[in-house]
């Protein structure tokens, strides 16, 4: 009797085996799909990140030497003591505000516009999209042709209107040149934004504005409480991209207006104290500095969406 | 089973494809260990000159690094089969038909790749922190000698080229730091002034101004009486062209940037680069300089050859054929060149030459010399002035130009290369870079009316002071 309980006991362990082998054989599989692309980002993502977290501990100044020595974070403390650092930051901090502020009402404005139906949609859809493929660089040159002080579009257009006397120089304070770049800057993000919101709001079932429609609500109020809080993930997502796209903002600047201290940003700060001067170990760590403000914004924003949805 | 072994064997194909296509693929050329070394028993000199013109009597005889080669053909070219990679700005682009020429001669291939100016400096800086190969031969500009001098990352070669060749060779200075040369100079490139003879003409002009003073009252006659609008072509955007126009008026106006202790000298008012910044902005002030002057992709030799301004007053000698080829021109036959204004006379300029330096990467720096050496034959020296319009830096090609009466402005060129003065002349320093980029900001500031003259020039002896002192 023993004896057979036991030999059922084991046909009926077999097949668990079985499966369990199956199972195994399924994860080694799985493994072996991820693991090409594990490699590639430990080597192409880690392995500089890591190499990079090690320089920026470093002496590495390539113009006294190529000799160096290990100086633990003094690098990251003499860097943001640095007058030019935080004059840069301070740029930099204006170009998101102009950045996200216009990407995002502007962003909304287009998404909502382009949500509606009319004739030739598609066509100014893919008109939005165009600044958006082209690279920083050829608008940046692009604009620059709008804004030369001596035959600009801008210019020409303002002075055969009357509303301007003399060609103006746009980039001669540093507060307008930011905003001016700023707005080069959103000129081709914005693309970005208005489709990440049009897809958001083709999430929201048609059926609630039907509803509150019969319960008596207007455009404004169904805004205000049916698109803006089922946008939230939608518009965390923009301001996520928007800001790290701002704070990474280079090409515009070098083209408009050179490496000018009044206009000039951390990323540019970072290229020139890292190429041109050959201070490799302090903008290594100005580079880390970067990525822990924008690692930070991104960890609010989403938090902000976490807590907004309870 | 079989499936999932199926599958197995999929992704280990795909892998091991993934894990061939990052291998670096062989190279047709024979590896450099495998050649001996050219003269064991000369340490100091290890490359030959293979490549110097035999027929030129003060050249050294060819003397061949490789061991005796089977065929005749072989022992010529005791560097065929390998391959140079070359890295050069727009303006040193070589003909095709002159780099097949080389490759004829000494068996080498070269691939030439043209990049920016500035890219260029930027793909050295990450190849050389990486210690990865970028080129055999690469340029180097004068004012990167500073500090790639303390970076290792190019060959010295004072020891590498002929004496003849060296003692033959203008510019070696600027290339040169702690005794070793770094660069070989192939562009003879210096500041000086180009005018526009019809528009003086038209304003009843009848010389080049020779003093500050003449020019100030030129460009009233130009603007005035000749109509035009913005007469004066000097630069004011942020970049480092304002900061070489700066430079260049400091020392034309009596001035050094630094005393013999490396202290800034350019903040008292009486000092030459004070008088320099401080003429740059009463001549924008006065409506001579187009707006454009502040657009960092303003180019001014472009401008001139467009006729849009009458002075073009920091330029090269390569200005002449470009404002004489109908291609490029609207003012053919109408440019002159003449030395930059002095106070009382021309009495200063300064040179920004640029070189070929070997990388220390480079697997293959025979190869690498021998370019160098066959660029600096006489006679393609000559073939790249006539293509490219950069001035020979070797003096003997100068001097026989002259003779010869082929050197365009020959004349005035002459006599602007014997005021050049050195802007460093222990050398530039290692901080070079940093100074530009602050002196560029701060020029323009004060261009634009931001700040004073005086406080620009404060802080920049300010600055000039801290990167002396490592801070």
């Amino acid at each position: 009797m023993q004896a057979l309980e036991k030999k059922q006991d084991l046909a009926a362990q077999k097949p668990a085996r079985r499966i369990g082998k199956a199972q195994r054989e399924e994860r080694i599989l799985g493994y072996l799909f991820v693991l090409p692309v594990v490699i590639v980002i430990l080597v192409l993502v880690y392995y500089p990140l890591a190499k990079g977290f090690s320089m920026s501990l470093h002496s590495l100044n390539f113009a006294m030497g190529p000799s160096d020595h290990f100086v633990g974070f003094k690098n990251y403390l003499h860097v943001i003591q640095d007058p030019d650092t935080i004059a840069t930051a301070i740029h930099t901090l204006g170009y998101l505000a102009v950045a996200i502020f216009v990407e995002l009402v502007g962003g909304l404005v287009f998404a909502l516009t382009l949500n509606s139906h009319f004739r030739g949609r598609g066509i100014v859809l893919a008109l939005t999209i165009l600044p958006w493929a082209l690279p920083g660089i050829v608008s940046g040159v692009l604009w620059s042709r709008i804004f030369h002080p001596d035959n600009g579009v801008l210019n020409n257009v303002l002075y055969r209107l009357g509303i301007i006397q003399d060609y103006q120089l746009w980039f001669s304070k540093p507060l307008y040149s930011i905003f001016f770049i700023g707005l080069v800057f959103v000129w081709s993000s914005l693309p970005l934004t208005i489709l990440t919101l049009l897809a958001g709001l083709q999430t929201i079932p048609s059926e609630l504005y039907d509803a509150s429609a019969v319960d008596g609500a207007g455009p404004v109020y169904q805004f205000r409480f049916i698109t803006l809080p089922l946008l939230r993930p939608a518009l965390a997502v923009a301001l996520t991209i928007g800001t790290v796209n701002a704070l990474g903002i280079f090409d515009q600047i070098y083209v408009l207006n050179g490496t000018a201290l009044g206009t000039r940003s951390i990323t540019l700060q970072i290229y020139l104290m890292t190429f041109a001067q050959l201070r490799f170990g302090e903008g290594t760590a100005l580079a880390f500095w970067l990525t822990l403000v924008t690692l930070a914004f991104s960890v609010g924003y989403i938090r902000s969406l976490r807590s907004a949805r309870g | 089973m079989k499936r999932t072994l199926f599958r197995a064997l999929v992704m280990i194909m795909i892998f091991g494809m993934l894990a061939a296509a990052c291998t670096p693929a062989a190279t047709p050329a024979p590896a450099q260990p495998t050649q001996p070394p050219a003269q064991p028993a000369q340490p100091t000199q290890p490359l030959a000159q293979p490549t110097q013109a035999p027929a030129k009597p003060t050249e050294p005889p060819v003397q061949p690094t490789q061991p005796p080669a089977p065929t005749e053909a072989a022992a010529a070219q005791p560097l065929k089969g390998q391959t140079i990679e070359v890295l050069l700005p727009p303006w040193a682009q070589l003909s095709q038909d002159m780099l097949d020429a080389f490759e004829k001669e000494t068996g080498v291939k070269v691939n030439l790749t043209i990049a920016q100016w500035d890219a260029i400096r930027d793909k050295i800086s990450v190849a050389g922190a990486s210690g990865s190969p970028l080129a055999d031969v690469a340029e180097f500009d004068w004012s990167w000698t500073g500090q790639f001098s303390k970076s290792g990352w190019f060959v010295p070669l004072e020891d590498k080229i002929s004496k003849d060749l060296l003692a033959d060779l203008q510019n070696t200075p600027s290339f040169t730091a702690d005794g070793h040369l770094y660069a070989v100079p192939y562009s003879n490139d210096f500041r000086l002034t180009a005018y526009n003879t019809k528009m003086f003409e038209q304003a009843g002009i009848t010389k080049p101004p020779a003093t500050f003073d003449e020019l100030v009252a030129d460009l009233k006659l130009l603007k005035e009486k000749g109509g035009v609008k913005y007469p004066l072509g000097m630069f004011m955007s942020p970049t480092e062209n304002v900061s070489t126009t700066w430079y260049l008026l400091t020392l034309a106006m009596g001035g050094d940037l630094f005393d013999k202790d490396m202290k800034p000298a350019f903040t008292d008012p009486n000092s030459g680069g004070y008088k320099a910044l401080q003429w740059m902005v009463d001549m924008n002030k006065a409506g001579y300089v187009a707006p454009g002057g502040f657009s960092p992709d303003t180019s001014w030799d472009t401008k001139f050859v467009a006729g849009e301004a009458a002075v073009n007053l920091s330029t090269g000698p390569a200005i002449m054929p470009v404002a004489n080829d109908p291609k490029q021109s609207t003012i053919v036959g109408q440019a002159g060149l003449t030395m930059v204004p002095g106070i009382d006379k021309p009495t200063a300029s300064f040179g920004l030459p640029e070189g070929l330096g070997i990388m220390t990467t480079s697997k293959h720096q025979e190869a690498a010399l021998a370019f160098i050496n066959w660029w600096m034959k006489p006679e393609n020296v000559l073939a790249i002035q006539a293509n490219l319009g950069l001035l020979p830096t070797r003096t003997s090609v100068l001097e026989q130009e002259i003779k010869d009466n082929k050197l365009p402005g020959g004349e005035v060129l002459i006599e602007q290369a014997k005021l050049l003065k050195p802007l460093f002349p222990s050398g530039t320093p290692p901080w070079y870079s940093q100074f530009s980029t602050e002196a560029a900001t701060l020029l323009n500031a004060a261009l634009k009316g931001d700040m004073s003259v005086q406080d620009a020039l404060n802080k920049l002896a300010a600055k000039a002071t801290a990167l002396q002192s490592g801070q």
